[in-house]
């Protein structure tokens, strides 16, 4: 293999992350590039052999490790203890691995919702450690933390470049759309398809007057690509769009509408809650870095998600 | 019926439990267990597994750790995250899964944020980043109180954490470059008593204590640290840990440290202060009001009579101390 030639193997390379930075490399592939997909199939992770194994097999020269175990609220609450020991496993073996086998550069991802509960907004990179993250996810959020911690000893103690992502709602084809589960993006888009197919009307829970930073699956493929191929610091990097391009519910619905061409009755239960009204988080780092990086407009990339879940409906996660 | 395993059983705090269970803190029912890396390698699941069902114990206090002083921890931040989150998390895993419903671990004020206010409560160990100097080892030992909140939360277990001030008393770690205040104030006297010391002659050679003696700590003396780990171990329900100290009032200079250091050892020809050096932080105070709302009563060995036993027991044992 040519020295400037990289194998790039990424972890739970099937799910929403994973499939958009797929259909991103499908799209535009390189020379030097190879891509290697791995899913829960390949690999048990949390099992130290099982995940040499998989190593040795395909001698990557870099990691997009994606794999996690991942749940919505309610998975959480109960199961916090699981959630950090099986995550801590998981991201222990795959950078200590990945740093055995010769792997280079190691790019994980992290999210904002293991930032501390209590902070000021907008929040911003170096703020990750500075507090307690909410209760109700807390064995999810420290394992998380802990990469950002093992990033930091690696590269200290053998010269690495593992590094780490923050995407703000993350949302696309291959999503998990379970209402009970799922975030709120596919959450608006699987009650709308519903609703248009039983006629009923869509009440979206809440006021509509939260906001919200989006990122679209495809356009963080394009960002961890950029991260992958040319980002060099340790500290990790939040990708979304800024907070000028925040949406609210409401407008989200009303896109998520349009995206089906629904045009049944709205309405909004105001008995339900907001939840936070603003949760910024600020890009400044990365439109440092990518001052003109265009984001797919709004609109058009729910609309395309709402064209996958119509086409995919019947194998899609509901 | 109890087997109380003591992992790390060998080190300061572990001989010092051993001590006062051997010396009227026992019970008649209780079988005591000090463990040493001998007996398992704690970084091995199955190597702990072992211990575990050979031992069959009904509590446990975890004191085993992979430790070091402050150029130890520098270089190798990321060995001390990895080892002791292994150990830490086959040690919860294995009390776990053969039913322990006690455990006791060990946390250290050193693993606190570094941009905080003072005193410092147990409220407080997450609060935000630890100093950055040996943040491998202190997030490694603040992931104790988080496996400690999930297998009581979710299993109903008793797993606790308890956070000393700073430890001292025999069986130490005399090691200059590697050691704490005490002990190697102890070892530094002891050398120096070796080296200089004349009474008859004028050219002693003066004993210099590093900065201007200002800066003020809490120390606790590993024997009366190991009562009230006991204490703990049999009493203490609550998840959040504890901080085990002296009060604030009972806060010690480094001067008088030296001086009492000085009076243990007899050694009498005084010090100097190198002010060129630097102080580290003038107070670090912890706040024992927990403690204190528990155990209004429990009272500390005296600060010269622990140090007295201590420096006693260094020149007694310097062939075989650590150091």
């Amino acid at each position: 293999m040519m020295a400037s030639h990289k194998r790039i193997l990424v972890t739970g390379g099937t799910g929403l992350v994973g499939q958009g930075i797929r259909a991103v490399v499908e799209q535009d592939p390189r020379a030097d590039e190879e891509f290697v997909f791995l899913s829960s199939k390949d690999a048990d992770l949390t099992d130290r052999a099982s995940t040499k194994a998989v190593f040795e097999k395909h001698q990557p020269t870099h990691v997009i490790h994606l794999a996690a175990k991942v749940g919505g609220l309610y998975g959480n609450m109960k199961a916090n203890l699981q959630f950090f020991r099986i995550n801590t496993a998981i991201n222990d073996n795959v950078l200590s691995i990945a740093q055995e086998t010769g792997v280079r550069k190691v790019v994980s991802c992290l999210s904002t919702c293991i930032f501390p509960d209590k902070t000021t907004y907008p929040i911003d990179e170096s703020m990750i450690h500075n507090g307690p993250p909410h209760d109700s996810n807390y064995g999810y959020s420290y394992a998380k933390r802990m990469i950002d911690v093992m990033n930091k000893g690696f590269n200290q103690q053998h010269g690495t470049e593992f590094t780490a992502v923050v995407p703000t709602n993350v949302f696309g084809p291959h999503d998990n759309f379970n209402l009970e589960e799922g975030h709120v993006m596919p959450g608006l888009i699987h009650k709308v398809y519903k609703c248009k197919e039983n006629k009923t009307p869509f009440i979206v829970w809440g006021t509509g007057s939260a906001r919200r930073q989006f990122i679209y699956s495809k356009d963080l493929g394009r960002l961890f690509l950029w991260v992958l191929r040319e980002y060099k610091e340790t500290e990790p990097i939040i990708l979304s769009v800024s907070e000028e391009d925040e949406i609210s519910i409401k407008e989200a619905a009303e896109f998520v509408a349009k995206g089906f061409d629904f045009d049944g009755e709205f309405q909004y239960d105001r008995t339900r809650s907001d939840g936070q009204f603003k949760k910024t988080a600020s890009n400044a780092k990365l439109r440092k870095y990518l001052p003109d990086f265009q984001f797919t407009p709004m609109e058009q990339a729910i609309r395309e998600t709402c064209e996958w879940f119509t086409a995919n409906y019947s194998t899609a996660r509901i | 019926n109890s087997v109380v395993l003591v992992t790390g059983g060998s080190g300061l705090v572990g001989k010092a439990i051993k001590y006062v269970v051997e010396n009227g803190s026992g019970c008649k029912n209780e079988k005591w267990v000090f463990a040493s890396s001998k007996d398992g390698d704690l970084t091995d699941r199955a190597s702990t597994e072992a211990m575990f069902l050979k031992y069959k114990p009904t509590h446990v206090i975890h004191l085993a750790a992979k430790v070091g002083g402050l150029f130890g921890n520098l270089s190798a931040n990321l060995e001390f995250l990895r080892k002791n989150l292994e150990i830490n998390d086959n040690v919860l895993f294995m009390a776990h899964k053969t039913g322990v419903q006690h455990v006791v671990s060990c946390l250290s004020t050193c693993i606190f944020p570094d941009k905080t206010s003072y005193p410092i409560n147990e409220t407080m160990v997450h609060n935000g980043p630890p100093h950055d100097s040996n943040y491998g080892y202190s997030y490694a030992k603040r992931m104790i109180d988080i496996l400690n909140r999930g297998y009581n939360r979710e299993h109903g277990r008793n797993y606790t954490s308890i956070i000393p001030t700073n430890v001292f008393g025999p069986d130490d770690n005399f090691n200059v470059q590697e050691g704490h205040v005490l002990p190697g104030l102890i070892h530094k006297i002891y050398k120096a008593k070796e080296e200089g010391y004349d009474l008859k002659s004028n050219t002693s050679k003066p004993f210099t204590v590093w900065g201007t003696g200002k800066p003020r700590r809490q120390f606790i003396y590993s024997r009366d640290l190991a009562r009230l780990i006991i204490w703990v171990l049999r009493e203490y329900k609550e998840t959040e840990p504890i901080i085990l100290s002296v009060g604030e009032e009972d806060e010690v200079s480094i001067k008088e440290a030296a001086e009492q250091v000085a009076i243990a050892m007899e050694f009498k020809n005084g010090f100097i202060f190198d002010t060129e050096k630097s102080d580290g932080q003038y107070k670090k105070t912890a706040d024992n009001a927990k403690l204190r709302k528990y155990l209004p009563d429990f009272k500390f060995t005296p600060f010269p009579i622990a140090l007295k036993e201590t420096c006693d027991w260094f020149v007694e044992n310097y062939e075989t101390a650590r150091k």
